[in-house]
C-alpha cells in the first residue's frame, strides 16, 4: 500500500510538471501582473554594458559635461523609457558567452526580444527567416530620439547597407553597437612592430611557445589564410587594384577545398608553434611575461593595454600588414520574441537608440573597452571623449596629427576631426580603438559560411586540435600489446591459483 | 483512500524526484540526440562514426594515456602515504590524514592557477611539455581521491594476520606481498575508478595548462559549438558506456577478491 502511494505521489507530481512546462511560463506572471508592463528580453555579450556604481574619480570630464554611469544602463534604459514613452517596461537582462552559445539557447526555444550576435551570426539568422526587420520608424531622422540613425557612424552605416544576405542589406534588420578588427598585442621590448604587423608571427620559429592565438575556429582561419595569402596580400599590383576592396574580402573568405587543406596544415605548423590556443588567459600571461604577443580583438586589446599599464607595463597593438578583420556585433529582434508585438517592438528598438545616445555610448566604451559604432553626428561628445581619452598634453612634443575623418564624418580628410595624439599611441590604445584610415583600408569582414562550408570548417578544425590515431607511433602500440599479455597472464594464474586453493 | 501517512519510504521522494529531473530525463534526451540525424530519423551513423573516425578514436587514445599515466602516477604516490598513515601510531593521525585532503577544500581553478605559476619556475615555458603538464595537473587534482580509499582500506586490516603470517616464516616482504597488497586491492579498485575516469574528460586542466589537443571532454564540447549535437551526445553516451564497463569490472573484481580472500584464510 505504501508503495501504491509512492507512485502516486511521483506520478501527481509528473503531472503536475507535464501541465506547468507545456504552459509558458511567463503567460503565467503575466496574467498576474499589471499588463500595462512591457517585458523586455535582452540577451547580450557577458560584460558588454555599463552597470553603473563608478567612482567619482571615474568621471569623464569633457567640455560639454561631466558622464558618469551611475546606475546601469538598463536600469536608465527602464526610467528613460517611462519619462519619454509614458509606459513601464521591464528588462529582463541575460548575458551568452559565445555566438554559438547563444544560437544554441535560441534553437533550443529560449526566447529573447532583442540579442546582440557578432556579424555572422545575424547573418546566419537573417538567412534562417529568425528575424524581424527594424520599422520605418527606426530609420526616421526627424525623430529626435532615435539617436541610432543621427548618431551612427557613416563608415559603419555604409558597411550596413552594403552587404547584403539573401538580396536584403543587414540594415534592415540589425542595428550596430559595437565593432572593433583584430590585430596582434605584443612586448615592444622583445618584438619589433614589423615582426607583429603580420600573420606570420604565429609560426615564427624566432617566438617559439611564445605567442598565442584565439581558441575558435573563425578567427584562427583567418589569421591562417591571411598568413597563407601575404604575398599576394601585400602585392602592390593587388593592393593598388580599383576593386581592391571587393577583391580582397572574397580572397580573406576563401573557403575553397584546397584552402581549407592548406589552413589546416598551416594551423598545424602554428600549434607547434605557439604558446596555446587561448581564451582569456593572454593578457596575465602577457603581463607575468610568459608571452611576448598575442592574438587580440581590438576591444579586449584597449583593456589588456590598459589593465597593463597599470602595472606599469607596456604593451602595444599591431595590425596585420595582410589583411585585418573587422567585425561588428549589432542588435536584432527574435521573431520568437517580438513578432506582432507593436509595444516589445517599439520598446526594442527604443533599447536600441538608447544604447546609442552620445552620452551612453561614452559610458560603454569606457566601461566596456570596445569601440561603439555611435559617432554622435551633430553631438560632439564622441569625438571629444576620443580626444580626452587620447589626445596629447599642451606640452607634449613629440605628437601626430590623427585624421579620424572616415569615421567621423565620412570624409577622411575632414579637417574638424584630427586628433593631436602623442606618437606612442599610433600603437597603443587610440591604434586599437580608432584603428587609423590606412588599417581601415585593409580591413576585411568575414561572412557566414553556409553549412556544408561550415562543416568542411569545423571538421578542419577537429583535425588540427584532435590527436590523430595514425599518429600514434609504434612502440605506443608494442607496449600496450605487451602490457595488456602481461596483465592477462597474470590474470589466468590468478584464476590457476584459485582453483588450486579450492 | 488512505489517509496520507509518514514513512521512511516518504524520505527517499525527493531523491527520486531529482533522480528523474537531473538523470533520468537527461539521459532519454541524450539517447535521442545520440541516435538520431539532423532530420530526427533514427540512425547509428554517430556511433559507427565514432569508431571510424581517426580523430575520435585518437582522442579516446590520448585521453586514456593520459588518464592511465595520472592514475599510476597517483597509484605510486598514495599507496606508500596511505600504508604510512595507516600503519603509523602516531596519535594525531587524523591531523596528517587531514592534511592530505586539504588540497580538496580549496578552490580548483585557484590551486590549478598556483601550480601553473610553479610549473613555470621549474619548466621554464610550459608549452613544450603539454602531456607532463596534463598529468601533473590532474594527479595534483585526483590525488586525495586515490589516498582515501586506500587509507580507509588498509587501516582496516587485521593486524592478526601479519602476525600470523610471520609465525608461519614469512618476512616482511613477503608479509606484504602475500597479505598486505592483495587483501588492499579493493581500495586500489575504487582509488583507480574514482581516479582513472574523471582524468579522461577533465579538459579544464589542459586548457589551464595549456595543452592544445582535445581530450574526450573538449571534443565533445567542440560538436556542440559546432552544432553537431548529435555527434557531440553519441560521444558522451559512449564514453558512459565505458564507465559502465568499468563498474561492471570492478564488481567482478570485487567477488573474485572476497573469493581470493576466504581461500587464503
Amino acid at each position: 500500500m505504501r508503495k501504491n502511494i509512492f507512485v502516486k505521489l511521483c506520478a501527481a507530481v509528473l503531472i503536475c510538471l507535464m501541465i506547468t512546462s507545456l504552459i509558458p511560463a511567463q503567460d503565467v506572471w503575466a496574467a498576474a501582473d499589471d499588463k500595462e508592463k512591457i517585458v523586455l528580453r535582452v540577451c547580450n555579450w557577458e560584460e558588454y554594458i555599463d552597470l553603473g556604481d563608478w567612482d567619482e574619480e571615474e568621471t569623464i570630464d569633457l567640455e560639454s559635461g561631466d558622464i558618469i554611469g551611475e546606475n546601469s544602463l538598463v536600469e536608465d534604459f527602464e526610467e528613460w523609457y517611462y519619462e519619454t514613452y509614458g509606459k513601464e517596461v521591464v528588462v529582463e537582462y541575460s548575458t551568452f558567452g559565445t555566438n554559438e552559445d547563444l544560437y544554441n539557447m535560441i534553437t533550443l526555444g529560449d526566447v529573447y526580444d532583442i540579442v546582440c550576435p557578432s556579424e555572422y551570426m545575424f547573418m546566419k539568422l537573417m538567412a534562417e527567416d529568425k528575424l524581424v526587420p527594424l520599422s520605418d520608424d527606426f530609420f526616421d531622422e526627424a525623430d529626435e530620439n532615435n539617436y541610432y540613425v543621427n548618431g551612427v557612424s557613416p563608415y559603419i552605416r555604409n558597411v550596413f547597407d552594403n552587404h547584403q544576405i539573401g538580396g536584403e542589406p543587414w540594415s534592415k534588420y540589425a542595428a550596430g553597437y559595437m565593432w572593433g578588427i583584430t590585430g596582434i598585442v605584443y612586448n615592444p621590448e622583445v618584438v619589433s612592430k614589423e615582426e607583429a604587423a603580420t600573420w606570420r608571427i604565429l609560426d615564427n620559429p624566432k617566438f617559439k611557445r611564445q605567442v598565442t592565438i584565439k581558441d575558435n575556429v573563425r578567427d584562427s582561419y583567418f589569421a591562417a589564410v591571411g598568413a597563407l595569402k601575404r604575398d599576394l596580400l601585400i602585392s602592390d599590383d593587388f593592393k593598388s587594384a580599383p576593386d581592391y576592396s571587393v577583391r580582397l574580402e572574397s580572397e580573406m573568405n576563401d573557403v575553397s577545398e584546397e584552402t581549407i587543406q592548406k589552413v589546416q596544415d598551416y594551423l598545424q605548423d602554428v600549434k607547434d608553434n605557439v604558446y596555446s590556443f587561448e581564451t582569456d588567459s593572454g593578457k596575465s600571461d602577457m603581463v607575468t611575461g610568459k608571452v611576448v604577443a598575442n592574438y587580440q580583438w581590438s576591444g579586449d586589446a584597449v583593456y589588456s593595454l590598459d589593465q597593463a599599464e597599470e602595472d606599469d607595463f607596456i604593451l602595444n597593438f599591431a595590425v596585420p600588414e595582410e589583411s585585418t578583420n573587422i567585425y561588428f556585433d549589432g542588435w536584432v529582434m527574435l521573431k520568437c520574441g517580438v513578432e506582432g508585438d507593436p509595444d516589445k517592438q517599439h520598446a526594442a528598438e527604443a533599447f536600441i537608440n538608447f544604447c546609442s545616445r552620445p552620452d551612453n555610448a561614452i559610458r560603454n566604451m569606457y566601461y566596456i573597452g570596445y569601440t561603439s559604432v555611435i559617432a554622435g553626428g551633430d553631438d560632439e561628445r564622441i569625438f571629444e571623449y576620443a580626444d580626452w581619452c587620447y589626445g596629447a598634453e599642451e606640452d607634449e612634443e613629440d605628437v601626430v596629427e590623427y585624421p579620424l575623418g572616415y569615421f567621423f564624418s565620412g570624409d577622411a580628410e575632414d579637417e574638424d576631426y584630427y586628433i593631436t595624439a602623442p606618437a606612442e599611441q599610433l600603437d597603443r590604445q587610440l591604434g586599437a580603438q580608432y584603428p587609423s584610415a590606412d588599417a581601415m583600408a585593409r580591413s576585411s569582414i568575414m561572412v557566414y559560411f553556409d553549412n556544408e562550408k561550415n562543416d568542411a570548417i569545423n571538421q578542419m578544425w577537429i583535425n588540427v586540435r584532435c590527436f590523430n590515431i595514425y599518429d600514434v607511433p609504434v612502440w605506443a602500440w608494442v607496449l600496450t600489446v605487451c602490457v595488456l599479455c602481461v596483465l592477462g597472464w597474470l590474470f589466468f594464474r590468478a584464476k590457476q591459483r584459485e582453483k588450486m586453493y579450492k | 483512500m488512505h489517509i496520507f501517512r509518514f514513512s521512511r519510504k516518504t524520505l527517499g521522494i525527493p531523491y527520486a524526484l531529482f533522480l528523474l529531473l537531473f538523470v533520468v530525463s537527461p539521459l532519454i534526451v541524450l539517447f535521442y540526440y545520440a541516435f538520431t540525424n539532423g532530420e530526427g530519423q533514427f540512425t547509428i551513423a554517430n556511433f559507427t562514426g565514432f569508431f571510424t573516425d581517426p580523430n575520435t578514436m585518437g582522442t579516446l587514445c590520448y585521453s586514456f594515456a593520459i588518464a592511465l599515466v595520472t592514475t599510476l602516477v597517483c597509484l605510486l604516490i598514495a599507496y606508500p602515504v596511505a600504508y604510512i598513515l595507516a600503519k603509523s601510531h602516531l596519535k594525531k593521525k587524523s591531523v596528517l590524514v587531514m592534511l592530505f585532503i586539504m588540497p580538496m577544500w580549496i578552490n580548483f581553478s585557484l590551486r590549478i592557477t598556483a601550480l601553473k605559476e610553479i610549473l613555470t619556475l621549474i619548466e621554464g615555458n610550459l608549452a613544450y611539455y603539454p602531456f607532463l603538464n596534463a598529468v601533473c595537473g590532474m594527479t595534483y587534482d585526483f590525488l586525495p581521491f586515490m589516498i582515501l580509499p586506500l587509507y580507509n582500506t588498509i587501516s582496516k586490516l587485521d593486524d592478526s594476520l601479519i602476525e600470523a603470517a610471520k609465525d608461519l616464516g614469512a618476512n616482511d616482504r613477503a608479509a606484504f606481498f602475500k597479505i598486505t597488497l592483495p587483501l588492499s586491492v579493493p581500495g586500489i579498485v575504487s582509488g583507480v575508478s574514482m581516479v582513472f575516469l574523471p582524468a579522461m574528460t577533465n579538459y579544464v586542466v589542459l586548457d589551464m595548462l595549456y595543452n592544445s589537443t582535445y581530450i574526450m571532454g573538449s571534443l565533445i564540447g567542440s560538436y556542440f559549438a559546432a552544432y553537431n549535437w548529435h555527434g557531440g551526445s553519441m560521444i558522451a553516451l559512449i564514453l558512459l558506456a565505458i564507465i559502465c564497463a568499468f563498474t561492471l569490472l570492478r564488481r567482478g573484481m570485487e567477488d573474485d577478491d572476497q573469493t581470493i580472500g576466504g581461500a587464503l584464510l
